[in-house]
């Protein structure tokens, strides 16, 4: 499989078969380009793309609490993803999940959902100077059942 | 409820099973990260890497919407103040303490530990119930740590035995709520029922009012 | 706690008077650098000292015109505390590197053998204010220290 940066993504059938697509979300600008990536792979085979946004919970609150600032940011995030996804001709399902650990509940929810491939974007960072992958990146890298393609934004 | 637990250890282990097993909500402390890793891959999200003894550490852990709080370390001053630090900080109403050494069981009672647990002395009590020395065995603690449910075990040369309750000098705020006698149907003593060698009764008491119980019911005649 | 003569050096007026002074009977738990500075701060005054430590090879910190009692013994076990003298004593300071088992001996020394006069060492700032509120002397080196410094880099 080649990838071109931008424009045309080849694609050898043989080795990618698609029929769900989980794309995790988070609000950031890495989201663009992370469900656009997951629309175009999806297109071709025609597969289901699921948009997921997992608000963490902190402990000193019920799992299930209400926290109206962190669901605006998320619902903000799955409208754009709906956006974009129109944008380029393809219809996504969008969910918003509360959990305690973002890493787990990604995890969980492509193993419900029964997906082939899972889509997370990386914003580049550097915290404390080096270079750091975070949590949940590594955590989805190591447990998830399926493949997964992380998409690194572009150093601006 | 809300359960914390800290210690990741066997106790540990054991009691965050039970408890998910009954459909609360648990959350295992331990400053091992191996430890949590092993919790998280076999109960989930159910371990946090931290030390329950700090106040940042229960902060995180939401100790203040906690409804049990269990210190089940192998260090005894460690679950004494988390306990402490818990109940004073974060206001969790019931606090429960492993007790490893079990001289200090009364101590953490003392400094308002709801529940010190020694497993040794439970043991212990169920042993030297039969030597006359130990008459006494806690049952359970209620009130959060404030009420004993003890039995007493009336033995021969007690300054009780041929009296009638009304005339024993009870402690206030204890009560006797069931005498057991061989060959009898459990009772409920009145002020009338006489009390015989080998009686067995149930009663409630305060933690100060322990050592005066006893003394009344199972103290010797002659000094 | 007794009263005894002791001859205190008058410098202001050139004379040696004789002055009342209080002897405290003081158990030390813990014979680390600090435990053992004390220790030989409050003996070179007079003081009854006892030091306490689980490690005999701690009692090396103690100069060697120390007067007081060392004994090997754990400062949160009732029967240690007691062949130390804790139910004479005036003052118990809790000083050992852990700082739940200087608040866990503090208490009892507190709560249990009503000394007068209770202090420990707590490292952490925010368990200290826990037990403050509990109404235990508690000091933070950490605390403490670090507005030393700040004093003296703003000076």
């Amino acid at each position: 499989m080649r990838l071109h940066r931008g424009e045309t993504i080849i694609v050898d059938e043989q080795y990618m078969k698609l029929e769900r697509v989980l794309v995790a979300v988070n609000g950031k600008d890495s989201d663009v380009e992370t469900v656009k990536l997951a629309c175009d792979l999806a297109k071709k085979f025609k597969a289901k793309v699921y948009v997921v946004y997992v608000i963490e919970v902190k402990r000193s609150l019920p799992l299930d609490a209400t926290i109206e600032s962190e669901i605006e940011k998320a619902e903000k995030a799955l409208s754009r993803a709906e956006e974009i996804a129109a944008e380029h001709d393809y219809e996504v399902e969008t969910d918003l999940v509360q959990a305690r650990e973002v890493g787990p509940a990604i995890v969980d929810e492509a193993m419900e959902r029964d997906v082939d491939l899972i889509v997370m974007g990386f914003g580049y960072k550097k915290r404390f100077g080096i270079f750091n992958l975070g949590r949940v990146i590594p955590y989805v890298l190591e447990e998830a059942p399926c493949r997964v393609l992380l998409y690194r934004e572009n150093i601006s | 409820m809300y359960i914390i637990i800290v210690g990741g250890g066997s106790v540990g282990y054991s009691l965050c099973k039970a408890l998910l097993r009954e459909g609360h909500e648990v959350l295992v402390l331990d400053k091992d990260p191996a430890k949590c890793e092993k919790f998280e891959d076999e109960f989930g999200s159910v371990c946090m890497r931290g030390d329950g003894c700090e106040v940042a550490v229960l902060a995180e852990a939401g100790a203040s919407r906690a409804d049990v709080f269990i210190a089940a370390t192998n260090e005894d001053e460690d679950n004494l103040v988390a306990c402490q630090v818990a109940k004073h900080k974060f206001g969790v109403p019931r606090t429960i303490a492993r007790v490893n050494d079990p001289k200090n069981e009364e101590i953490f009672r003392r400094l308002g530990v709801d529940c010190p647990v020694s497993v040794t002395n439970v043991i212990l009590e169920h042993i030297e119930e039969k030597l006359p020395t130990h008459p006494l065995i806690h049952l359970l603690s209620m009130g959060e740590g404030k009420m004993e449910v003890v039995e007493v075990k009336v033995l021969e040369g007690a300054r009780s035995v041929g009296k009638a309750v009304k005339e024993l000098s009870l402690p206030p705020d204890s009560v006797l709520a069931l005498l057991i006698r061989n060959g009898q149907k459990p009772q409920v003593p009145t002020g009338d029922t006489v009390l015989n060698v080998n009686d067995r009764i149930i009663a409630l008491t305060t933690v100060d009012g322990e050592e005066a119980l006893k003394e009344a019911l199972v103290g010797r005649s002659n000094g | 706690m007794f009263w005894r003569k002791l001859p205190v050096a008058c410098y202001y007026t050139g004379r040696i008077s004789l002055e009342e002074a209080v002897i405290v009977k003081v158990i030390i738990m813990g014979c680390g650098r600090v435990g053992a500075q004390l220790a030989s701060l409050l003996d070179a005054e007079g003081h009854d000292v006892t030091v306490l430590d689980i490690n005999a090879h701690s009692f090396r910190r103690l100069p060697p015109s120390f007067s007081g009692t060392a004994l090997v013994g754990d400062g949160t076990d009732l029967e240690t505390l007691k062949k130390a003298g804790i139910e004479q004593a005036d003052a118990f300071v809790a000083v050992t590197q852990g700082d739940n088992r200087n608040v866990m001996a503090a208490q009892i020394a507190k709560r249990i053998f009503n000394v007068p006069k209770v202090v420990c060492r707590i490292y952490d700032p925010l368990r200290k204010d826990v037990y403050e509120a509990l109404g235990l002397e508690a000091l933070s080196p950490t605390t403490i220290f670090a507005e030393m410094l700040k004093d003296r880099v703003l000076s």
